[in-house]
């Protein structure tokens, strides 16, 4: 397992750097001149122009300056904005927000969703499990942006139950923008539960299992609900490093000053560095999170092996 | 291990032993989108200690479905058990609460499966499936149950078994994961096993040892034994009685001797053409022509003939026995023997 | 397959909606079997009622997008009055009208060209994408493989919105063709730039998949060339998998497109398009939220049109699911 696990590491950085090479390539032919944009109305003497433009290596070749970006980021520096300030303190500022947000997230997924796949999976055709079908696939044609607006609309605005936008609620802020972000996954995880929860119940050894005399609820819950599990567990842990990098539109609409709305402020701003920076960190977690996933996945499942 | 043993004797025929399972008139039917298929019409046996009944027939005969409306675990629906009663121990097990149906599930009737890698479960260790016997029906400790795994393990002679309790099925090799079904099977030292073709799956080697075993544990335990199966070679082995199953029907009853060496039933009689004797070389090998039938359309008259190559349609038939409109009852036709056939008695040549 | 791709199978799954069943052919592509194939899903589909409203959906919404004069009740969406700015809906007038007070309904209904032009636009960037660095990854395997799948990871780790956001963005200032012109094209292309990977892995796997299998062997026996093999062989059993997920993706896309309009990087004034429209809108929410709800609305039945579509076809290509 170990050594899985350092290979599989080694094959994360070249798609690490492939990534963030992509994002910065693209960054950094950014429109305008953002030293002037800084300047404002008061024209920058030339000989500051010159000085910042060095400091940014902005006249040296795309590779050269990634390769000063890189040995920046290999010594924990992910350099600083137009305004002098650490990309490092804006995630710093940032992040937490976005965690909080997706932890709120999965918890409604998990939750939500395994309680709705287990049931519909277990009343296979029943009133219920048409609901869960129907009700999901509803759910995952309602585009975020419109969800989004819709729950503002309605909880907000018309019910008054959560406030609209901010986070001045503490984690009560979260519970409606958490609720718009997991609603995607939601409907995967209870569609997944409720396959995978239909298809053990036909399985050979829950049969074996009745054949025992075991009690109904060990049948469900230790010989149907155990196997079932495993790919709703995997798909959820890979879902963690998605919904960190994915949301942008929900902290737009909510307005939460999590790392989705930085990195959309700062394409607008042309703020590279930052851009950069924070979709490296999203790659990141992407990854992160498919390799635990992978290593949960030989946890549960004693048949898989990876040396 | 010994069980009170009831009979003076281990007694080789059923009609020498007390009735342990009994099954009457037993109907089972899936009922599905496309039309009701009629699995088993009308079965009826009887098994006592010690003895060894084969079911054999084809697949698609209803000997499995008949074994699991026996076991309690048929999916209903679409399964449904339309009429008969099955008596284990003077009770009807139809007539009982699930609840009860269930604490008969391993102590008093157990069932081992064809396939043992897709029957066992793959993310419990084998330990944990065979002390799951011990901790559902006595309660007894985690600890304590995986003691007992132990045990069985080594009564059903797996090599190692303290080191190997911990293992997954997948870590098996086939002959040993249907040993551990075995042991799961017997732990609470059951009155009857059923044994749905519980070597099909396994090498030929393999095969002659797990019968072996079963056979062993059968004599320690006095145990009934309901063997179902396709293969010949295994009921002649085995078996002390046999009943011959076709579409949903027993078709044939008898010991094994007699029905092997003289079938009263054509359908018997193709199956013991149809299979390669050591002892008759050169003879062709003659298949039974025409396809098994769809249980959802049952032939009418008898379900055989359009098949049989002794059938007597329109004229030729004798008065009442016409083959494709009257239903041949299963009748005594010989003392110790009964057959489901209007012309048993020239199947017979008697 | 290794851990890594069956892992991101089962990702992709979530976003192709298609399932890896159907990702394992085993068996020869004869015709009898395409056929029943075929033919067994039709008749799966003409008993779905799911199908058959995703169906006239579609074909509303494909109608709207030829001819929107049929739907706009007679209105100009350019003909505008600000006198009637933000008026609720009416009678005459069903979606009420806009900030400069233009009919909303010949609004929402002109924006259905621009969505359905960009959804299947990018869609089928995607399909040239992904079939041929998918085939080619597949069939050739080894170095090749590794490097195109190396690849497909990077941009796989980049959420799409995210990619396609930034590349927006920088588009103008460049002078690449079609990016830089801020039209329908260039949010199609961004679309697709970002989107591919998940058709490259479903055809790269139906390949592999179908590339060991006995039949694909005896063609090679007999003297097939590479290219025949691929095109006869191999591409007609990966085209029930990419049907679905290209009929879900098309759904995907439009809302995609939307989102990245309403983030102010896609289609720009003066064009007509519902994610502009739902931007507008957000202003005025508390005062005039049909501004924001029609466009919604209409957005989302045509999302739902293609999944409700895509998810009866998976279930009618799917024999496991038949019961």
């Amino acid at each position: 397992m170990g050594r899985y696990v350092a290979r599989r590491l080694l094959l994360t950085i070249p798609v690490l750097l492939g990534a963030s090479f992509l994002i910065f390539a693209m960054v950094y032919a950014l429109p305008g001149d953002p030293i002037r944009a800084l300047g404002g109305d008061r024209p920058l003497s030339p000989a500051v122009v010159a000085e910042l433009r060095e400091r940014f290596h902005l006249d040296e070749p795309l590779w050269a300056q990634y390769w000063e970006y890189l040995k920046g980021l290999f010594q924990g520096d992910l350099g600083t904005d137009f305004r002098g300030r650490p990309v490092l303190d804006t995630i710093e500022r940032t992040l937490p927000v976005t965690i909080r947000l997706t932890i709120v997230a999965v918890v409604f997924e998990a939750v939500i969703g395994l309680i709705a796949g287990v049931l519909a999976g277990i009343r296979r055709n029943s009133f219920f499990d048409n609901l869960v079908l129907v009700s999901t696939t509803l759910i995952v044609s309602i585009p975020i942006l419109v969800l989004a607006f819709v729950a503002q609309l309605l909880f907000g605005l018309k019910l008054g139950w959560f406030p609209i936008a901010g986070t001045r609620e503490g984690w009560y802020s979260y519970l409606l923008p958490g609720l718009v972000l997991a609603s995607g996954s939601l409907a995967y995880v209870a569609r997944l539960t409720r396959t995978s929860v239909a298809e053990n119940l036909r399985a050979d050894y829950v049969r074996t299992a009745r054949a025992k005399g075991l009690s109904n609820r060990t049948v469900i819950v230790r010989h149907t609900l155990r196997n079932s599990l495993i790919p709703v567990v995997t798909f959820i842990g890979a879902d963690i490093g998605t919904l960190l990098g994915g949301a942008i539109v929900t902290e737009s609409v909510f307005n939460l000053p999590g790392i989705g709305r930085e990195v959309f402020d700062s394409v607008r701003a042309q703020e590279g560095a930052v851009v950069v920076g924070i979709v490296t960190l999203m790659v990141f977690f992407f990854i992160f999170f498919n390799l635990v996933v992978d290593v949960l996945y030989a946890v549960l499942d004693p048949r898989i092996r990876y040396d | 291990m010994t069980r009170p043993d009831l009979s003076p004797s281990a007694p080789a025929r059923p009609a020498a032993g007390n009735p342990l399972l009994e099954v009457d008139d037993l109907h089972v039917e899936f009922r599905t989108r496309s039309g009701v298929v009629h699995a088993v019409n009308g079965v009826s046996y009887s098994l006592s200690e010690g003895e060894t009944l084969a079911i054999l027939g084809e697949s698609g005969s209803g000997k499995s479905v008949s074994a699991q409306a026996i076991m309690g675990i048929l999916d209903t629906p679409p399964a449904v058990i339309a009429g008969g009663g099955i008596w284990f121990e003077g009770r009807d097990l139809l007539q009982q609460t699930p609840d009860e149906q269930r604490r008969v599930r391993g102590p008093g009737i157990s069932m081992i499966f064809q396939d043992a890698l897709s029957s066992l479960n793959p993310v419990y260790s084998v330990g944990y499936q065979i002390g799951e016997m011990f901790r559902a029906h006595r309660g007894t400790s985690k600890k304590e149950a995986r003691q007992r795994a132990v045990e069985l393990m080594d009564r059903v002679r797996i090599p190692a078994a303290a080191s190997r309790v911990d293992d997954y099925p997948h870590q098996f090799s086939g002959g040993m994961r249907q040993r551990v079904m075995i042991a799961m099977a017997i732990a609470l030292d059951p009155k009857v096993l059923i044994a749905d073709e519980p070597t099909t799956a396994l090498d030929v080697t393999v095969q002659a040892q797990v019968m072996d075993l079963l056979k062993d544990l059968q004599r320690d335990t006095g145990m009934g034994l309901v063997l179902i199966t396709h293969d010949l070679g295994v009921v002649n082995e085995v078996a002390d009685n046999v009943a011959v199953m076709y579409a949903g029907e027993i078709v044939e009853r008898g010991t094994v001797d007699d029905v092997f060496t003289d079938p009263a039933h054509p359908y018997t009689d193709g199956l013991m053409s149809s299979v390669p004797q050591v002892e008759a070389k050169g003879g062709r090998l003659q298949p039974i022509a025409g396809q098994p039938p769809n249980l959802a359309a049952i032939p009418s008259g008898c379900p055989f003939h359009p098949r049989c190559p002794r059938r007597r349609l329109g004229a030729a038939a004798a008065p009442g026995r016409e083959c494709a409109t009257d239903v041949p009852p299963l009748r005594l036709v010989v003392p110790g023997r009964e057959a489901a056939c209007h012309y048993s008695e020239e199947v017979l040549g008697v | 397959m290794t851990d890594q791709q069956q892992m991101d199978l089962r990702r992709d799954e979530v976003e192709a909606g298609t399932t890896t069943g159907l990702a394992a052919p085993s068996v020869d592509v004869t015709e009898a079997r395409q056929n029943s194939l075929w033919s067994d899903a039709w008749g799966e589909l003409k008993r779905n009622p799911l199908f058959w409203i995703g169906a006239v959906l579609c074909l509303l919404f494909v109608l709207m997008a030829i001819v929107p004069q049929l739907f706009a009740g007679g209105a100009d969406p350019r003909a505008c009055d600000l006198a009637d700015s933000k008026a609720l809906p009416s009678a005459q007038h069903w979606f009420g009208f806009d900030q400069q007070g233009c009919d909303y309904l010949a609004n929402v209904v002109y924006g259905a060209r621009n969505s359905l032009i960009i959804g299947v636009a990018a869609v089928l960037v995607v399909l040239v994408l992904g079939i041929i660095v998918g085939a080619i990854a597949g069939y050739f395997g080894g170095v090749t493989d590794g490097v195109l799948s190396r690849l497909t990871d990077i941009f796989y780790a980049l959420p799409l919105i995210l990619g396609a956001l930034v590349l927006l963005r920088v588009g103008p200032s460049t002078n690449l063709p079609i990016i830089s012109d801020r039209g329908p094209g260039a949010v199609a292309l961004a679309l697709a730039l970002f989107g591919w990977m998940t058709a490259m892995r479903l055809v790269r796997s139906q390949v592999i998949a179908v590339k060991s299998s006995d039949y694909v062997a005896a063609a090679r026996a007999m003297g097939a060339s590479n290219g025949r093999i691929l095109v006869r062989h191999i591409l007609p059993n990966a085209v029930a998998p990419v049907l679905v997920y290209t009929t879900i993706t098309i759904g995907v896309l439009i809302a995609a497109e939307a989102t990245l309009t309403y983030l102010g990087v896609g289609l720009q004034r003066p064009a007509i398009s519902w994610g502009l429209q739902i931007e507008a809108g957000q202003e005025s929410i508390r005062t005039a939220p049909h501004l924001v709800l029609f466009p919604s609305l209409v957005l989302t039945l045509t999302v739902m049109a293609f999944i409700l579509m895509g998810d009866a076809l998976r279930d009618a290509l799917d024999p496991r699911q038949r019961a």
